[in-house]
């Protein structure tokens, strides 16, 4: 007993470089932008307003349309990134002559950065000179698949799909490499076919790296910011107006304000721990750990 | 209470919460206060200047004493930085003149920061203190008072009445743009304006004389209306509604060439703007005209144009291209090397045409873009008159014809033409020339030095929307309406945060 506590003083004394970090760097600025975020700024000063700005802003026209943009944003990304992730991680995992070079192909786009991912995609979408625009024709000529408010979210999304995947993919073939083989060699002497072992087998055993990759993707779709910036900067008519690119207003009412920029920012902030908690609590129970 | 109850109330909460909308505009947020509701006028010159037996606003503002310069020099040179946001091109022929400087004498010496465009430069300046801001800063067009407002600068005015700077070769113009209740805040440095951009084989094919623009927006319609009918060209004119362009910007720009103000306060000079003027018959007449030329003119709107090159693209496009589109005259070096390129098909880089942006008064006249040279007070006297020298230097008639030379850019100063390289230039290559004939021959008067506003820029982008919904056929009267309601909250709310 007496051993434990001179233990944990030894501990305390050992944690106290991260905690002084983490309180400077993480509490610190945390605290300041939830006071921030009841102020509204001029260009040198900050007059305070109560906290119920928060709630003005969050039920502001802006920040509802936002809210909205962003919620379609990853309800369209989370589950075509899944699904494509993880098809492209079942087709490479094989063992067969060659497969090496696709896993290289299907991961590539992790190392590629969003600025030049929205870069290509920016050409390819382009009505004029893109690719993808003469192939398809129709909106994607006039006015272009980034110009029409009804497509430009898409466009968006399939930018930051594709930029996404070679993560997605990446942890996914992780996770299949930890099923055990005698698991599929059993379910195909019972009789199992290929589709079936897939949903019986592959799935619950994947699926705490599917949680994994839910939560992470979902947490990146409310933070995209590049591809929005570099793509759309938030339109056509506010159509792609996403949470982060409010909080950043170029040219938006939070522009000239940095206190409804942190008000914003903090409002992400609680939007985002909902999230999570509802996806960890809702999907836990799912999900299978082994044993 | 089990986890499932968690979820729920999550789920109920958030879903109870978006459910709210209060309908309101994020812009009054924390406001206890409504929103003024203001009327727009349209009674141009309706001003409240203040009595001219005031004192001078300038002897209330930071001083400038240019003999502070010889004084420190003395012993070493004194370093100043500036903050630009010049990139390529642009950054290097600024290095370039800088060397120049630099070693053209021992008293001064500066050293450039490049912030990586405008918008760094702005969020970097306005987040800084007195300590991390530089001795000078180049700031664009739209930011004058919001400098103002930092109360972070050293009026130029003030170097230059303290060297006795002779300012007679200017363009009233490019002097006047950075200018309010008059001070000069800043000194021009690189200027832009829109104008047109088209390609001649398709006036040609056209049967339009290749040599001669459209210059008002009736000759525009005929143009278009003859480039389509003929078949010469799939669409006339590509039409944007970008807030840097078709959107914002060149709204500005048409309203100053038909004579009328933007926003009230003669522009916001006079005094701080409270609300803007578009609103009324003239945005009106001026946007249902632009409306026109989709519906009857054969033009094609192709958006909100975040990248700046959807307008110019368009052009180039494979199979259904325009002809003409609206364009700074600040991308014509790039346009040219692109078309050397062979982006279009059949068309050489001689035969692009340049002329002036066609509107009311025959096209005539532009408000100054581009961006101005701000001294950053609080850095010591030395160091204000050091980067009054370095900018004297700047703006010196033989900087200003190799920097437009080099750029593009319009010189800020007539006797710049005089010397070569811009004045052969200005021979060899006319098109270079458009846009400075179009800015000195903008109208007399105030309504010539475009508006000062606050939250600028902001104001831009509700405008943009009103352009879009119009441009898309929407009905022009209730998008002015709804846009001008919502650039006046922007300004009511701006004014009051910076009392």
């Amino acid at each position: 007993m007496k051993r434990k506590r001179r233990d944990s003083g030894l501990a305390a004394l050992m944690l106290v470089p991260s905690g002084v970090i983490l309180l400077l760097f993480v509490v610190y600025p945390l605290i300041k932008a939830v006071w921030l975020g009841q102020q509204r700024c001029g260009v040198t000063k900050c007059t305070n307003n109560g906290f119920d700005q928060y709630l003005d802003a969050f039920r502001s026209n802006e920040f509802q349309d936002a809210l909205i943009v962003t919620a379609k944003y990853a309800l369209i990304t989370v589950p075509i990134g899944l699904v494509l992730g993880v098809a492209l991680a079942v087709l490479a995992d094989k063992y067969m002559r060659g497969v090496g070079i696709f896993r290289t192909i299907f991961s590539s786009t992790v190392a590629t950065s969003v600025a030049v991912a929205s870069v290509m995609w920016f050409f390819l979408l382009n009505p004029n000179v893109g690719v993808l625009s003469e192939w398809i024709g129709g909106i994607a000529k006039t006015p272009g698949l980034l110009q029409d408010p009804r497509s430009a979210l898409w466009a968006v999304s399939a930018s930051s799909i594709w930029a996404n995947l070679g993560f997605t993919f990446i942890v996914v073939t992780a996770g299949l490499q930890g099923v055990p083989k005698d698991l599929y060699e059993s379910a195909y002497v019972d009789g199992a076919g290929g589709f079936s072992r897939f949903t019986n087998v592959t799935l619950p055993m994947i699926s705490p790296t599917l949680l994994f990759a839910t939560v992470v993707l979902t947490t990146r779709a409310f933070q995209s910011f590049g591809e929005v910036d570099l793509l759309t900067e938030g339109g056509p008519l506010g159509k792609t107006t996403t949470l982060t690119y409010l909080a950043y207003g170029s040219g938006l009412p939070t522009s000239n304000d940095d206190g409804l920029r942190a008000t914003v920012s903090v409002l992400l902030f609680a939007v985002l721990l909902a999230l999570a908690l509802v996806q960890f609590r809702g999907l836990e129970k799912r999900v299978h750990y082994g044993n | 209470m089990s986890r499932r109850v968690v979820v729920c109330m999550v789920v109920v909460g958030g879903v109870f919460a978006a459910s709210c909308r209060s309908g309101q505009s994020l812009t009054n947020a924390g406001i206890d206060r409504a929103p003024t509701p203001v009327t727009a006028s349209t009674v141009p010159g309706q001003t409240t200047v203040p009595p001219t037996t005031l004192p001078r606003k300038l002897d209330s503002l930071p001083p400038c004493d240019v003999a502070a310069l010889d004084t420190a020099a003395a012993t070493a040179p004194v370093e100043i930085t500036f903050w630009h946001g010049l990139s390529n091109e642009l950054g290097r022929e600024l290095e370039r003149l800088t060397g120049v400087y630099n070693a053209s004498q021992n008293k001064v010496k500066v050293t450039l920061q490049f912030q990586g465009g405008y918008e760094e430069t702005i969020d970097k300046y306005l987040q800084s203190n007195t300590d991390s801001r530089p001795d000078m800063v180049q700031m664009p067009e739209y930011m004058v008072q919001q400098m103002i407002d930092t109360k972070s600068i050293v009026p130029t005015q003030a170097c230059a009445e303290s060297a006795k700077y002779d300012t007679s070769a200017f363009l009233p113009q490019a002097l006047g743009a950075y200018a309010t209740e008059g001070v000069q805040w800043s000194m021009p440095f690189n200027m832009s304006v829109p104008v047109l951009y088209y390609l001649k084989p398709r006036f040609t094919a056209a049967g339009l004389d290749p040599e001669v623009s459209p210059r008002s927006l009736e000759e525009l319609l005929a143009t278009s209306k003859q480039l389509v009918s003929s078949g010469a060209s799939a669409y006339s004119l590509a039409l944007d509604s970008d807030f840097d362009g078709g959107g914002g910007w060149y709204i500005e720009q048409w309203l100053a060439k038909s004579g009328e103000f933007y926003a009230d306060n003669e522009n916001g000079r006079a005094a701080p703007a409270t609300h803007v003027l578009y609103d009324g018959a003239g945005g009106v007449k001026l946007l249902t005209a632009l409306q026109s030329m989709v519906t009857e003119g054969g033009a094609v709107y192709v958006g909100d144009n975040a990248s700046g090159q959807d307008t110019f693209l368009k052009l180039a496009d494979a199979t259904k291209p325009a002809a003409m589109t609206i364009g700074t005259s600040a991308a014509l070096g790039p346009v040219l090397a692109i078309v050397r390129g062979g982006i279009i098909p059949g068309v050489l880089e001689s035969e692009v045409g340049v002329g002036p942006m066609p509107g009311p008064n025959d096209g005539k006249g532009a408000l100054v873009g581009g961006a101005s040279l701000y001294i950053v007070d609080g850095k010591g006297g030395a160091k204000a008159a050091a980067s009054w020298d370095y900018m004297a230097f700047l703006e010196s008639a033989s900087s200003q014809s190799q920097w437009a030379a080099a750029t593009g850019y319009i010189p800020v100063r007539n006797d710049a033409l005089t010397l070569d390289p811009i004045k052969s230039l200005y021979v060899t290559d006319p098109r270079f020339k458009v846009a400075y004939d179009q800015l000195t021959s903008s109208l007399p008067g105030p309504t010539s030095q475009g508006p000062v506003i606050g939250p600028h820029k902001a104001v831009r982008r509700v405008t943009a929307l009103a352009v879009a919904e119009v441009l898309s056929g929407g009905d022009v009267q209730t998008a002015l309406t709804k846009a001008a309601q919502a650039a006046n909250d922007l300004i009511t709310n701006y004014n009051a945060q910076n009392k």
